[in-house]
């Protein structure tokens, strides 16, 4: 009885399942949902030897790449309604990438996971990232401060919060481009 | 030099960076993105050159353009091809999705591992005054091994090794803590299978000694939930709205090992496990909101695997565990709790057919929990932690024996534990605490614990 028990709850949990979102999402689903019907266009920044020092100074996080993908995103009138940051980092021995969207005037829009090689168990769950909405860069952008830590997945809290800090640092050292 | 020479050299280059994107295809890691990175950098400043020697325009474009593939094509290396789909039409500027197809594998293999040791010095007398006779131990407590596989996105294999006590040829052991295979459909539904942990408590499935406060883990998760509890099953788990939920069906424990002391010697651990009997395990935890998590959990099925009594008839020993439990983090606090109670059936039987006399009985009911804070005084200024922490916690494994029997007051007890951890970084850490060990029969012996622990 037990088994059938938990074979049907199998099947519910299916058919309530299939209508729900995918694991991860693509880049291109993640910029949907941070800019729902906008134009979306891809520049690459090129960050020199100064510019690095001064993101690294800025975000207080070691690493930065001299390269980043940032996607603008205007409205139907041309305006800029804000900008998204791709970072890519370790968590524990895997990789992880975070895209950082931001608005116009440079806090936080949301951040979504679009690739974790990490066991998932180590993934915070979607709400966490909820913390990060209308951030900007300054103290309380920090892990036991304005951000809770998640039991079990600090190692990713940790790299996710170095990530929006790294994204923002690059936006003020990059500048903002046109707004429109 | 002239222009045509800036150009040739930056053509050179647009031809390495291409060979070596396309070697990186293969092989795609870091280093080679980091490499890219590098040489798109050296073609940049070729192309600036090249502009003030006054080269024509319409090559000049053609580099860009070509530049631009290549920084995509490091995006994706670094990215992963999973994630990465043309953005929009007329957008991407890299190759097309065929040519990019073979960036499209992904890091298969993952390790991983943590481990800890702990010195344990015991008191020399109990606290009724009489000589504890205990002996102080150092012990390398489990040094442990992960590795996971992913097949695909949808198929991924998790286990872990456990080294348990340092030698098996002095008394250790070397186990599979878990081995499963998890099938991921969508958020809200995913499957499992293999040797699974028993998701009750706090720390059974999570474990690693920087996870939680505490050089010994509560008692209550030792002989009530027994950590690292894992068995043989197969189920489901997701996230739905602010829900977590796991639901497994597993082999049940096996009631011939369970003592006055708990349950902990029940735990088959998948190793030729006796399946007459299987149970049920849920859990529930509320995570909506960063820093709560609240939930519960239910283990339910029999414990008898066949066992029989004097007249040859069996014994079900139908065993549920329950267990409520919080923990809620705001900034450098920390605050858990976590209660506990499992109730047997047919324990006079099973006394009898394990031969348990007088105070031996096992447990009718199983009660325990604790209450623990801790506060991390360097919260928010950098890599580092330092937390001071107090538990208290009682757990008494015979609060109800049958009738007949009677219940060992050493096994109604209470612990103060206070100690400080301390992580240089997030993967290490250090406690010592002491424990203030009481119970009913006043036999308890206090103890102070150091240990060191490790996540990587």
């Amino acid at each position: 009885m037990r088994l059938v028990r938990f074979f049907v709850l199998i099947a519910v949990l299916l058919i309530g399942g299939a209508t729900g979102a995918t694991v991860l999402i693509t880049v291109e689903e993640a910029l949907e949902l941070a800019f729902p019907g906008a134009a979306i266009k891809r520049e690459t920044l090129f960050l020199d030897e100064n510019q690095r020092a001064e993101v690294h100074e800025l975000s207080g996080v070691q690493t930065t790449s001299a390269l980043a993908t940032r996607f603008v995103a205007t409205n139907d009138g041309g305006w800029v309604i804000g900008y998204a940051y791709l970072d890519t980092h370790l968590v524990r021995t895997l990789p992880e990438t975070v895209m950082v969207a931001l608005e116009a005037d440079g806090a936080v829009r949301t951040v979504e996971v679009v690739t974790f090689r990490e066991p998932l168990e180590y993934m915070p769950r979607e709400g966490w990232y909820g913390q990060y909405v209308g951030r900007e860069l300054d103290d309380d952008l920090a892990l036991k401060r304005g951000i809770r830590p998640v039991t079990g997945a600090t190692l990713t809290a940790r790299a996710t919060t170095e990530a929006v800090r790294r994204v923002l640092a690059v936006h003020k050292v990059a500048g903002g481009g046109e707004t429109q | 030099m002239t222009g045509r020479k800036f150009l040739r050299i930056g053509l050179i280059l647009i031809i390495m960076s291409v060979t070596t994107s396309l070697v990186s295809a293969a092989t795609p890691n870091d280093d080679r993105a980091d490499e890219l990175e590098r040489q798109i950098e050296e073609l940049r400043t070729a192309m600036a050159e090249l502009r003030e020697a006054g080269l024509a325009e319409e090559r000049l474009a053609e580099i860009e353009r070509r530049l631009e593939i290549l920084a995509v094509e490091v995006e994706n290396l670094k990215v992963g091809e999973a994630a990465v789909k043309a953005t929009r039409e007329g957008e991407h500027s890299g190759l097309g999705p065929a040519a990019s197809k073979v960036y499209r594998k992904d890091h298969g293999v993952s390790v991983g591992g943590y481990g800890e040791a702990l010195l344990e010095r015991f008191d020399d007398t109990r606290d009724d005054g009489e000589e504890s006779g205990a002996v102080d131990r150092f012990d390398f407590l489990r040094a442990v091994v992960y590795f996971g596989y992913k097949f695909s996105d949808s198929w991924i294999f998790n286990s872990e090794i456990e080294f348990e006590h340092a030698s098996t040829s002095s008394g250790g052991s070397a186990s599979v803590e878990f081995a499963y295979l998890d099938y991921l459909y969508r958020n809200q539904f995913n499957l499992r299978a293999g040797l699974v942990l028993v998701p009750m408590g706090w720390l059974n499935e999570l474990h690693e000694p920087t996870v939680y406060l505490g050089a010994v883990r509560p008692r209550t998760e030792n002989r009530i939930i027994p950590t690292t509890w894992r068995e043989n099953g197969i189920g489901a788990y997701g996230a739905i709205g602010g829900f977590d939920y796991r639901t497994y069906v597993v082999n049940g424990l096996d009631a011939s090992d369970f003592s006055a002391k708990g349950l902990r010697g029940g735990r088959q651990k998948g190793a030729k496990a006796k399946a007459e009997d299987f149970a049920w395990v849920g859990r529930l935890d509320y995570t909506g909101m960063p820093g709560l998590t609240a939930g519960l959990a239910g283990y339910f099925g029999d414990s008898g695997q066949d066992l029989e009594d004097a007249d040859g008839d069996s014994i079900a020993v139908g065993t549920s565990i329950l267990d409520l439990h919080v923990e809620y983090r705001y900034r450098g606090l920390e605050l858990r709790g976590l209660y506990s109670r499992a109730e047997l059936g047919d324990v006079a039987r099973l006394n009898e057919a394990l031969g348990y006399t007088g105070d031996q009985s096992v447990g009718e009911t199983l009660v325990g929990g604790y209450v623990q804070v801790g506060y991390d005084v360097l919260a928010g200024r950098g890599k580092s932690a330092l937390t001071p922490y107090l538990r208290w916690e009682r757990l008494n494994t015979q609060k109800e024996v049958p009738e007949g029997w009677s219940a060992n007051p050493a096994n109604d007890e209470q612990l103060l534990t206070l100690g400080l951890a301390y992580q240089p970084i997030e993967q290490l850490i250090f406690k010592a605490e002491y424990q203030n060990i009481e119970n009913q029969a006043d036999t308890g012996v206090d103890q102070f614990n150091l240990s060191m622990g490790y996540i990587f």
